[in-house]
Protein backbone atom coordinates (compact mmCIF):
# COMPACT_ATOMS: atom_id res chain seq x y z
CA UNK A 1 0.00 0.00 0.00
CA UNK A 2 2.79 2.15 1.01
CA UNK A 3 4.48 1.31 -1.86
CA UNK A 4 1.67 2.58 -4.72
CA UNK A 5 1.73 6.08 -2.92
CA UNK A 6 5.68 6.45 -4.16
CA UNK A 7 5.80 8.56 -7.03
CA UNK A 8 8.27 7.05 -9.53
CA UNK A 9 11.35 9.48 -10.08
CA UNK A 10 10.70 12.72 -12.11
CA UNK A 11 6.11 12.11 -11.32
CA UNK A 12 4.12 13.82 -8.81
CA UNK A 13 2.40 11.66 -6.53
CA UNK A 14 -0.95 12.05 -7.82
CA UNK A 15 -2.68 10.82 -4.65
CA UNK A 16 -1.06 13.37 -2.56
CA UNK A 17 -3.23 16.36 -1.28
CA UNK A 18 -2.26 19.33 -2.90
CA UNK A 19 -0.28 21.06 -4.85
CA UNK A 20 -0.65 24.10 -2.34
CA UNK A 21 0.78 27.42 -3.45
CA UNK A 22 3.90 27.49 -1.17
CA UNK A 23 3.22 30.76 0.17
CA UNK A 24 0.08 29.37 1.82
CA UNK A 25 1.59 26.66 3.47
CA UNK A 26 4.27 28.52 4.50
CA UNK A 27 2.13 30.77 6.71
CA UNK A 28 -0.03 27.32 7.77
CA UNK A 29 3.80 26.35 8.75
CA UNK A 30 4.42 29.74 10.61
CA UNK A 31 1.16 29.02 12.86
CA UNK A 32 1.85 25.87 13.45
CA UNK A 33 5.07 26.46 15.19
CA UNK A 34 4.09 29.26 17.03
CA UNK A 35 1.24 26.59 18.27
CA UNK A 36 3.94 24.72 20.20
CA UNK A 37 4.36 24.76 23.48
CA UNK A 38 7.06 27.85 25.25
CA UNK A 39 10.08 26.55 26.97
CA UNK A 40 13.08 27.76 28.21
CA UNK A 41 16.24 26.49 27.10
CA UNK A 42 19.68 26.48 28.26
CA UNK A 43 23.00 27.01 26.27
CA UNK A 44 25.91 28.56 25.61
CA UNK A 45 25.86 31.65 22.71
CA UNK A 46 27.24 31.68 19.67
CA UNK A 47 27.87 33.56 16.32
CA UNK A 48 25.79 36.76 17.51
CA UNK A 49 24.50 38.83 15.14
CA UNK A 50 22.06 42.13 15.30
CA UNK A 51 20.19 43.72 12.96
CA UNK A 52 18.40 47.27 13.40
CA UNK A 53 15.55 45.30 15.54
CA UNK A 54 16.51 41.90 16.43
CA UNK A 55 19.99 40.07 17.59
CA UNK A 56 20.80 36.89 16.10
CA UNK A 57 22.77 33.87 17.90
CA UNK A 58 23.09 30.23 18.46
CA UNK A 59 22.36 28.41 21.26
CA UNK A 60 24.23 24.80 21.74
CA UNK A 61 25.86 22.52 23.79
CA UNK A 62 27.89 19.20 23.16
CA UNK A 63 24.84 17.60 21.31
CA UNK A 64 23.18 20.05 18.95
CA UNK A 65 22.14 23.52 18.31
CA UNK A 66 19.31 25.98 17.99
CA UNK A 67 19.24 29.27 15.79
CA UNK A 68 17.62 31.89 17.84
CA UNK A 69 16.42 35.58 17.37
CA UNK A 70 15.20 37.77 19.91
CA UNK A 71 13.85 41.63 19.11
CA UNK A 72 16.24 44.54 20.61
CA UNK A 73 13.89 45.56 23.00
CA UNK A 74 13.57 42.38 24.79
CA UNK A 75 16.91 42.28 25.23
CA UNK A 76 17.12 45.63 26.25
CA UNK A 77 14.37 44.25 28.69
CA UNK A 78 16.50 41.79 29.90
CA UNK A 79 19.33 44.22 30.45
CA UNK A 80 21.42 42.06 28.25
CA UNK A 81 21.67 44.91 25.39
CA UNK A 82 25.26 45.64 24.46
CA UNK A 83 28.12 43.60 25.21
CA UNK A 84 25.71 41.74 27.56
CA UNK A 85 24.59 39.08 25.52
CA UNK A 86 28.15 37.70 24.06
CA UNK A 87 29.73 34.55 22.55
CA UNK A 88 30.52 31.53 25.28
CA UNK A 89 27.87 33.23 27.95
CA UNK A 90 25.81 30.64 29.12
CA UNK A 91 21.92 31.78 28.98
CA UNK A 92 18.57 30.85 29.75
CA UNK A 93 16.16 31.68 27.03
CA UNK A 94 12.41 31.51 26.99
CA UNK A 95 10.64 31.51 24.03
CA UNK A 96 8.83 29.24 21.22
CA UNK A 97 9.30 28.18 17.56
CA UNK A 98 8.71 30.43 15.18
CA UNK A 99 9.00 30.66 11.08
CA UNK A 100 9.71 33.56 8.97
CA UNK A 101 7.70 32.63 5.99
CA UNK A 102 9.62 35.41 3.66
CA UNK A 103 8.92 37.30 0.98
CA UNK A 104 9.04 37.87 -2.63
CA UNK A 105 12.52 39.50 -1.64
CA UNK A 106 13.26 37.85 1.95
CA UNK A 107 14.63 34.92 2.88
CA UNK A 108 12.27 32.60 4.91
CA UNK A 109 13.86 31.70 8.50
CA UNK A 110 13.56 29.38 10.92
CA UNK A 111 14.25 30.66 14.62
CA UNK A 112 13.52 29.95 18.63
CA UNK A 113 11.91 33.42 18.83
CA UNK A 114 13.33 33.91 22.58
CA UNK A 115 10.85 36.75 24.57
CA UNK A 116 13.15 36.84 27.56
CA UNK A 117 17.12 35.77 28.13
CA UNK A 118 19.22 35.87 31.24
CA UNK A 119 22.31 34.84 32.06
CA UNK A 120 22.69 31.32 33.73
CA UNK A 121 22.91 31.13 37.57
CA UNK A 122 24.67 29.24 39.26
CA UNK A 123 21.94 26.91 39.88
CA UNK A 124 21.31 26.45 36.00
CA UNK A 125 25.30 25.10 35.45
CA UNK A 126 25.61 23.10 38.39
CA UNK A 127 21.70 21.52 37.22
CA UNK A 128 23.57 21.30 34.15
CA UNK A 129 26.80 19.83 35.23
CA UNK A 130 24.97 16.93 37.57
CA UNK A 131 23.35 15.98 34.63
CA UNK A 132 26.30 15.60 32.46
CA UNK A 133 28.50 14.53 35.62
CA UNK A 134 25.61 11.86 35.87
CA UNK A 135 25.81 10.84 31.92
CA UNK A 136 29.55 10.33 31.99
CA UNK A 137 29.75 8.56 34.99
CA UNK A 138 27.03 5.77 33.73
CA UNK A 139 29.14 5.46 30.75
CA UNK A 140 32.43 4.99 32.83
CA UNK A 141 34.19 8.12 31.53
CA UNK A 142 35.36 8.97 35.12
CA UNK A 143 37.57 5.97 35.54
CA UNK A 144 39.71 5.72 32.62
CA UNK A 145 41.84 8.36 33.69
CA UNK A 146 42.50 6.99 37.13
CA UNK A 147 43.61 3.61 35.96
CA UNK A 148 46.40 5.02 34.21
CA UNK A 149 49.96 4.84 35.80
CA UNK A 150 51.22 7.88 37.07
CA UNK A 151 55.04 7.93 36.96
CA UNK A 152 56.77 8.40 40.73
CA UNK A 153 59.61 10.35 38.65
CA UNK A 154 58.55 12.46 35.14
CA UNK A 155 60.88 13.50 33.11
CA UNK A 156 58.26 16.18 31.15
CA UNK A 157 55.01 17.49 31.67
CA UNK A 158 53.06 18.91 29.81
CA UNK A 159 51.03 22.07 31.64
CA UNK A 160 47.83 23.95 29.76
CA UNK A 161 47.15 27.27 31.17
CA UNK A 162 46.65 30.43 30.66
CA UNK A 163 50.22 32.35 29.22
CA UNK A 164 49.54 34.96 32.00
CA UNK A 165 47.94 33.44 34.95
CA UNK A 166 48.98 33.54 38.31
CA UNK A 167 49.06 29.29 38.20
CA UNK A 168 51.84 29.34 35.67
CA UNK A 169 54.26 31.22 38.25
CA UNK A 170 52.72 28.86 41.33
CA UNK A 171 53.58 25.87 39.43
CA UNK A 172 57.19 26.61 38.70
CA UNK A 173 57.82 27.10 42.12
CA UNK A 174 56.46 24.15 43.45
CA UNK A 175 57.83 21.98 41.12
CA UNK A 176 61.45 24.08 41.84
CA UNK A 177 60.62 23.24 45.17
CA UNK A 178 60.84 19.70 45.12
CA UNK A 179 64.18 19.78 42.94
CA UNK A 180 62.82 18.67 39.99
CA UNK A 181 63.68 20.57 37.08
CA UNK A 182 62.52 18.45 33.92
CA UNK A 183 61.34 19.70 30.83
CA UNK A 184 57.87 21.62 31.15
CA UNK A 185 55.86 21.82 28.04
CA UNK A 186 53.71 24.98 28.22
CA UNK A 187 50.48 24.58 26.08
CA UNK A 188 48.61 27.94 26.50
CA UNK A 189 45.39 28.35 25.96
CA UNK A 190 42.80 30.66 27.12
CA UNK A 191 40.71 29.43 30.22
CA UNK A 192 37.38 31.40 30.45
CA UNK A 193 35.45 32.02 26.89
CA UNK A 194 33.80 30.55 24.25
CA UNK A 195 37.54 29.40 22.38
CA UNK A 196 38.73 28.08 26.04
CA UNK A 197 37.28 24.48 25.58
CA UNK A 198 38.46 23.75 22.18
CA UNK A 199 41.86 25.01 22.63
CA UNK A 200 42.26 23.36 25.91
CA UNK A 201 41.57 20.10 24.18
CA UNK A 202 43.97 20.76 21.28
CA UNK A 203 46.31 21.15 23.51
CA UNK A 204 45.84 18.50 25.99
CA UNK A 205 45.70 16.49 22.28
CA UNK A 206 48.79 17.40 21.33
CA UNK A 207 50.39 17.17 24.74
CA UNK A 208 49.67 13.84 24.63
CA UNK A 209 51.07 12.98 21.57
CA UNK A 210 54.69 14.00 22.45
CA UNK A 211 55.95 10.70 23.64
CA UNK A 212 58.12 12.15 26.00
CA UNK A 213 55.53 13.53 28.48
CA UNK A 214 54.42 11.35 31.55
CA UNK A 215 51.73 13.70 32.67
CA UNK A 216 49.91 16.59 31.87
CA UNK A 217 48.48 19.09 34.00
CA UNK A 218 45.83 21.55 33.35
CA UNK A 219 45.28 25.20 35.88
CA UNK A 220 43.30 28.23 36.28
CA UNK A 221 42.77 30.37 38.75
CA UNK A 222 39.51 30.81 40.67
CA UNK A 223 36.66 32.16 39.62
CA UNK A 224 32.53 31.26 39.51
CA UNK A 225 31.47 28.39 37.75
CA UNK A 226 30.13 30.89 34.94
CA UNK A 227 34.11 31.99 34.66
CA UNK A 228 34.98 27.76 34.51
CA UNK A 229 32.59 26.59 32.90
CA UNK A 230 34.93 25.79 29.61
CA UNK A 231 36.03 22.64 32.20
CA UNK A 232 32.61 21.47 32.54
CA UNK A 233 32.71 21.04 28.50
CA UNK A 234 31.55 17.68 27.45
CA UNK A 235 33.48 17.49 24.36
CA UNK A 236 36.88 18.60 26.03
CA UNK A 237 35.92 16.34 29.22
CA UNK A 238 35.60 13.17 26.55
CA UNK A 239 38.68 14.25 25.17
CA UNK A 240 40.50 14.34 28.34
CA UNK A 241 39.07 10.95 29.38
CA UNK A 242 40.26 9.26 26.24
CA UNK A 243 44.00 10.77 26.88
CA UNK A 244 46.51 7.78 27.29
CA UNK A 245 48.67 10.29 29.47
CA UNK A 246 47.19 11.20 32.75
CA UNK A 247 45.68 14.46 33.63
CA UNK A 248 46.15 16.61 36.83
CA UNK A 249 43.58 19.05 37.14
CA UNK A 250 43.94 22.14 39.29
CA UNK A 251 40.95 24.41 38.15
CA UNK A 252 39.57 26.80 40.48
CA UNK A 253 39.62 26.85 43.92
CA UNK A 254 39.09 23.83 46.35
CA UNK A 255 35.14 24.83 46.65
CA UNK A 256 34.93 24.40 42.82
CA UNK A 257 34.04 21.39 41.05
CA UNK A 258 34.31 20.98 37.50
CA UNK A 259 33.64 18.41 35.42
CA UNK A 260 37.23 18.08 34.19
CA UNK A 261 38.12 17.16 37.75
CA UNK A 262 36.02 14.14 37.41
CA UNK A 263 37.42 12.66 34.59
CA UNK A 264 40.79 13.57 35.22
CA UNK A 265 43.31 10.66 37.00
CA UNK A 266 44.39 13.69 39.68
CA UNK A 267 41.89 16.30 41.15
CA UNK A 268 43.94 19.07 42.91
CA UNK A 269 42.95 22.07 44.21
CA UNK A 270 46.09 24.34 43.72
CA UNK A 271 48.72 24.03 40.82
CA UNK A 272 50.74 23.64 43.83
CA UNK A 273 48.95 20.70 44.61
CA UNK A 274 49.13 19.72 41.10
CA UNK A 275 52.85 20.09 40.80
CA UNK A 276 53.02 17.78 43.32
CA UNK A 277 50.49 14.82 41.86
CA UNK A 278 52.54 15.17 38.44
CA UNK A 279 55.66 14.72 40.21
CA UNK A 280 54.58 12.31 43.11
CA UNK A 281 58.65 12.37 43.70
CA UNK A 282 60.18 15.16 46.19
CA UNK A 283 63.49 15.10 44.78
CA UNK A 284 65.57 16.60 47.59
CA UNK A 285 63.77 14.11 50.13
CA UNK A 286 64.57 11.59 47.68
CA UNK A 287 68.55 12.15 47.18
CA UNK A 288 68.58 12.65 50.92
CA UNK A 289 66.98 9.03 51.30
CA UNK A 290 69.18 7.58 48.85
CA UNK A 291 72.15 8.89 50.84
CA UNK A 292 70.73 6.97 53.76
CA UNK A 293 69.81 3.90 51.67
CA UNK A 294 74.03 4.05 50.18
CA UNK A 295 75.05 4.82 54.08
CA UNK A 296 72.80 1.43 55.38
CA UNK A 297 74.35 -0.70 52.04
CA UNK A 298 77.49 0.01 53.02
CA UNK A 299 76.57 -0.88 56.78
CA UNK A 300 75.22 -3.85 56.05
CA UNK A 301 77.75 -4.73 53.73
CA UNK A 302 80.72 -3.86 55.69
CA UNK A 303 78.95 -5.44 58.96
CA UNK A 304 77.95 -8.81 57.47
CA UNK A 305 81.51 -9.29 56.77
CA UNK A 306 82.99 -7.42 60.04
CA UNK A 307 80.68 -9.42 62.48
CA UNK A 308 80.86 -12.96 60.78
CA UNK A 309 84.73 -12.45 60.42
CA UNK A 310 84.77 -11.79 64.37
CA UNK A 311 82.76 -14.39 64.70
CA UNK A 312 84.89 -16.90 62.73
CA UNK A 313 87.95 -15.87 64.43
CA UNK A 314 86.24 -16.73 67.45
CA UNK A 315 85.86 -19.78 66.54
CA UNK A 316 89.54 -20.21 65.45
CA UNK A 317 90.24 -19.43 68.82
CA UNK A 318 88.09 -21.88 69.83
CA UNK A 319 90.01 -24.85 69.70
CA UNK A 320 92.78 -23.91 71.30
CA UNK A 321 90.92 -22.19 74.40
CA UNK A 322 89.25 -25.41 74.68
CA UNK A 323 92.72 -27.44 75.09
CA UNK A 324 94.29 -24.90 76.91
CA UNK A 325 90.86 -25.69 79.87
CA UNK A 326 91.65 -29.41 79.34
CA UNK A 327 95.28 -29.10 80.09
CA UNK A 328 94.51 -26.92 83.05
CA UNK A 329 92.37 -29.81 84.41
CA UNK A 330 94.51 -32.35 83.71
CA UNK A 331 97.43 -30.03 85.44
CA UNK A 332 94.87 -29.69 88.37
CA UNK A 333 94.06 -33.35 88.09
CA UNK A 334 98.03 -34.27 88.29
CA UNK A 335 98.68 -32.31 91.34
CA UNK A 336 95.90 -33.53 93.22
CA UNK A 337 96.89 -36.78 92.13
CA UNK A 338 100.24 -35.99 93.27
CA UNK A 339 99.18 -34.80 96.46
CA UNK A 340 97.29 -37.43 97.10
CA UNK A 341 99.81 -40.16 96.20
CA UNK A 342 102.33 -38.00 98.56
CA UNK A 343 99.75 -38.47 101.18
CA UNK A 344 99.13 -42.28 100.84
CA UNK A 345 102.62 -43.36 99.87
CA UNK A 346 103.81 -44.71 103.56
CA UNK A 347 100.60 -46.68 103.47
CA UNK A 348 100.88 -47.88 100.38
CA UNK A 349 104.29 -48.77 100.65
CA UNK A 350 104.19 -50.78 103.86
CA UNK A 351 101.08 -52.25 102.41
CA UNK A 352 103.29 -53.43 99.72
CA UNK A 353 106.05 -54.63 101.50
CA UNK A 354 103.69 -56.60 102.64
CA UNK A 355 102.16 -57.97 100.55
CA UNK A 356 105.75 -58.79 99.33
CA UNK A 357 106.48 -60.14 102.17
CA UNK A 358 103.40 -62.61 102.00
CA UNK A 359 104.09 -63.23 98.36
CA UNK A 360 107.97 -64.37 98.64
CA UNK A 361 106.88 -66.38 102.01
CA UNK A 362 104.65 -68.05 99.73
CA UNK A 363 106.63 -68.58 96.71
CA UNK A 364 109.71 -69.69 99.21
CA UNK A 365 107.26 -72.06 100.37
CA UNK A 366 106.43 -73.07 97.49
CA UNK A 367 110.18 -73.25 96.14
CA UNK A 368 110.83 -75.69 99.31
CA UNK A 369 107.98 -77.81 98.98
CA UNK A 370 109.37 -78.58 95.43
CA UNK A 371 112.54 -78.96 96.51
CA UNK A 372 112.04 -81.37 99.57
CA UNK A 373 109.65 -83.29 97.27
CA UNK A 374 112.45 -83.81 94.64
CA UNK A 375 114.71 -84.48 97.26
CA UNK A 376 112.45 -87.38 98.78
CA UNK A 377 111.33 -88.43 95.33
CA UNK A 378 115.15 -88.69 95.15
CA UNK A 379 116.32 -90.14 98.09
CA UNK A 380 113.09 -92.90 97.67
CA UNK A 381 114.60 -93.75 94.74
CA UNK A 382 118.40 -93.67 96.37
CA UNK A 383 116.96 -96.49 99.19
CA UNK A 384 115.24 -98.56 96.73
CA UNK A 385 118.62 -98.85 94.80
CA UNK A 386 120.59 -98.73 97.59
CA UNK A 387 118.18 -101.55 98.82
CA UNK A 388 118.30 -103.36 95.61
CA UNK A 389 122.61 -103.75 96.50
CA UNK A 390 122.44 -104.57 100.48
CA UNK A 391 124.03 -107.96 101.11
CA UNK A 392 121.05 -108.94 103.35
CA UNK A 393 118.94 -108.68 99.78
CA UNK A 394 121.32 -110.87 98.61
CA UNK A 395 121.15 -112.74 102.09
CA UNK A 396 117.58 -113.12 101.78
CA UNK A 397 117.76 -115.16 98.33
CA UNK A 398 119.92 -117.74 100.26
CA UNK A 399 123.24 -116.40 99.58
CA UNK A 400 125.91 -116.03 102.31
CA UNK A 401 128.96 -114.08 103.08
CA UNK A 402 132.12 -115.12 103.98
CA UNK A 403 133.75 -112.87 106.67
CA UNK A 404 136.92 -113.39 109.25
CA UNK A 405 136.33 -112.92 112.61
CA UNK A 406 136.17 -109.23 112.88
CA UNK A 407 134.27 -109.10 110.21
CA UNK A 408 135.44 -108.26 107.38
CA UNK A 409 134.25 -109.79 104.40
CA UNK A 410 136.78 -112.62 102.70
CA UNK A 411 136.17 -112.56 98.74
CA UNK A 412 138.65 -115.15 97.86
CA UNK A 413 138.73 -119.37 98.58
CA UNK A 414 142.62 -118.14 99.16
CA UNK A 415 141.79 -115.93 102.07
CA UNK A 416 139.71 -118.05 103.67
CA UNK A 417 141.21 -120.71 102.81
CA UNK A 418 144.39 -119.06 105.01
CA UNK A 419 142.19 -117.92 107.62
CA UNK A 420 141.91 -119.61 110.86
CA UNK A 421 138.37 -119.26 111.56
CA UNK A 422 135.51 -118.28 109.43
CA UNK A 423 132.15 -117.00 109.83
CA UNK A 424 129.46 -117.43 107.73
CA UNK A 425 126.79 -115.05 107.36
CA UNK A 426 122.96 -116.10 106.78
CA UNK A 427 120.14 -113.77 106.81
CA UNK A 428 118.85 -115.38 109.38
CA UNK A 429 122.06 -115.38 111.43
CA UNK A 430 126.02 -116.79 111.70
CA UNK A 431 127.65 -119.86 111.79
CA UNK A 432 131.01 -119.62 112.97
CA UNK A 433 132.91 -122.28 110.44
CA UNK A 434 136.60 -123.88 110.35
CA UNK A 435 137.93 -124.26 106.93
CA UNK A 436 139.55 -127.36 106.66
CA UNK A 437 142.58 -127.83 104.41
CA UNK A 438 143.85 -130.28 101.71
CA UNK A 439 146.96 -132.29 101.99
CA UNK A 440 149.20 -129.57 101.06
CA UNK A 441 147.50 -128.16 104.16
CA UNK B 1 70.88 -23.34 44.30
CA UNK B 2 71.93 -21.40 40.90
CA UNK B 3 72.72 -18.01 40.72
CA UNK B 4 70.29 -16.30 39.44
CA UNK B 5 68.08 -18.33 40.56
CA UNK B 6 69.16 -16.79 44.07
CA UNK B 7 69.27 -13.14 42.81
CA UNK B 8 67.36 -13.09 39.61
CA UNK B 9 67.27 -8.92 39.98
CA UNK B 10 71.15 -8.58 40.82
CA UNK B 11 71.87 -7.36 37.14
CA UNK B 12 68.41 -6.41 35.73
CA UNK B 13 68.05 -2.84 34.99
CA UNK B 14 64.32 -1.57 36.69
CA UNK B 15 61.85 -0.48 34.93
CA UNK B 16 61.01 2.21 36.66
CA UNK B 17 62.38 4.61 39.41
CA UNK B 18 59.11 3.29 41.43
CA UNK B 19 60.35 -0.15 40.86
CA UNK B 20 63.69 0.87 41.63
CA UNK B 21 63.05 2.57 45.22
CA UNK B 22 60.33 -0.17 45.73
CA UNK B 23 63.17 -3.27 45.33
CA UNK B 24 65.59 -1.51 47.47
CA UNK B 25 63.67 -0.89 50.62
CA UNK B 26 62.69 -4.69 50.33
CA UNK B 27 66.49 -4.88 49.98
CA UNK B 28 67.10 -2.71 52.94
CA UNK B 29 64.06 -4.55 54.86
CA UNK B 30 65.51 -8.03 54.71
CA UNK B 31 68.70 -6.81 56.11
CA UNK B 32 67.30 -4.89 58.51
CA UNK B 33 65.62 -8.37 59.71
CA UNK B 34 69.02 -9.46 60.45
CA UNK B 35 67.88 -13.12 58.77
CA UNK B 36 70.04 -12.63 55.36
CA UNK B 37 72.98 -14.84 55.44
CA UNK B 38 76.31 -13.87 54.49
CA UNK B 39 76.14 -14.84 50.73
CA UNK B 40 72.41 -13.39 50.57
CA UNK B 41 73.31 -10.10 52.30
CA UNK B 42 76.94 -9.74 49.82
CA UNK B 43 74.15 -10.32 46.84
CA UNK B 44 72.06 -8.00 48.35
CA UNK B 45 74.41 -5.09 48.78
CA UNK B 46 75.56 -5.79 45.58
CA UNK B 47 72.06 -5.61 43.90
CA UNK B 48 71.41 -1.95 46.53
CA UNK B 49 74.13 -0.21 45.45
CA UNK B 50 73.20 -0.87 41.89
CA UNK B 51 69.71 0.17 42.55
CA UNK B 52 71.40 3.55 44.31
CA UNK B 53 73.23 4.06 41.30
CA UNK B 54 70.26 3.79 38.71
CA UNK B 55 67.75 6.13 41.14
CA UNK B 56 70.51 8.37 41.45
CA UNK B 57 71.49 8.88 37.90
CA UNK B 58 67.40 9.61 37.60
CA UNK B 59 67.36 12.00 39.69
CA UNK B 60 70.43 13.57 38.22
CA UNK B 61 68.27 13.93 35.01
CA UNK B 62 65.63 16.19 36.93
CA UNK B 63 67.99 17.58 38.59
CA UNK B 64 69.87 20.14 36.02
CA UNK B 65 67.50 23.11 36.15
CA UNK B 66 63.55 23.36 34.92
CA UNK B 67 63.71 23.12 31.29
CA UNK B 68 60.60 25.26 30.10
CA UNK B 69 59.45 25.04 26.60
CA UNK B 70 56.72 25.55 24.52
CA UNK B 71 54.04 23.05 22.41
CA UNK B 72 53.72 26.03 19.71
CA UNK B 73 57.85 26.01 19.65
CA UNK B 74 58.24 22.28 19.70
CA UNK B 75 55.65 22.61 17.09
CA UNK B 76 56.92 24.70 14.45
CA UNK B 77 60.31 23.17 15.02
CA UNK B 78 58.12 19.67 13.71
CA UNK B 79 56.87 21.18 11.08
CA UNK B 80 60.15 22.56 9.93
CA UNK B 81 61.96 19.27 10.33
CA UNK B 82 59.35 17.79 8.31
CA UNK B 83 59.46 20.29 5.25
CA UNK B 84 63.28 20.04 5.31
CA UNK B 85 62.69 15.99 5.17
Amino acid sequence: MEESRVAPPGRAAPELPGPFAVGTYARKLQGWMRERARVQLIGEVTGVGRSKVQAYFELRDAEGAVPCAIWLNDLEKAGLDGAGLRDGAEVVISGGLDYYPGGGQASPNFCFRATHVRLAGEGDLIARLEALRKQMRAEGLFELQKQLHRPLLPKAIGVVTAERGAARRDLVAALERRGWGGSLIWGFAPVQDRHAAPAIGMALQDLAARPEVEAIIVTRGGGSLADLWAFCDETLCRTVAMLRVPVVSAVGHERDSTLIDDVAAVACSTPTHAAEAAVPLDCLAARESLERCTVALRRAGEGAVGTRSRHLGALARGPARALQRERSKLNQKIREIRAASERGLADRASSQRRIGTVVLERARRRAVGADMDKRRDALHRAAVALRAHEPERTLERGYALVEDPDGEPLTSAAEAGAAERISLRFSDGRVRAKPERDGAA
Amino acid sequence: MDESERNPSATARPDSYEAAVERLEEIIDRLDSGQAGLRETLDLCSEGKQLVTYCAAELDEVGAGLKELRLDDLAAKLDTASDAG
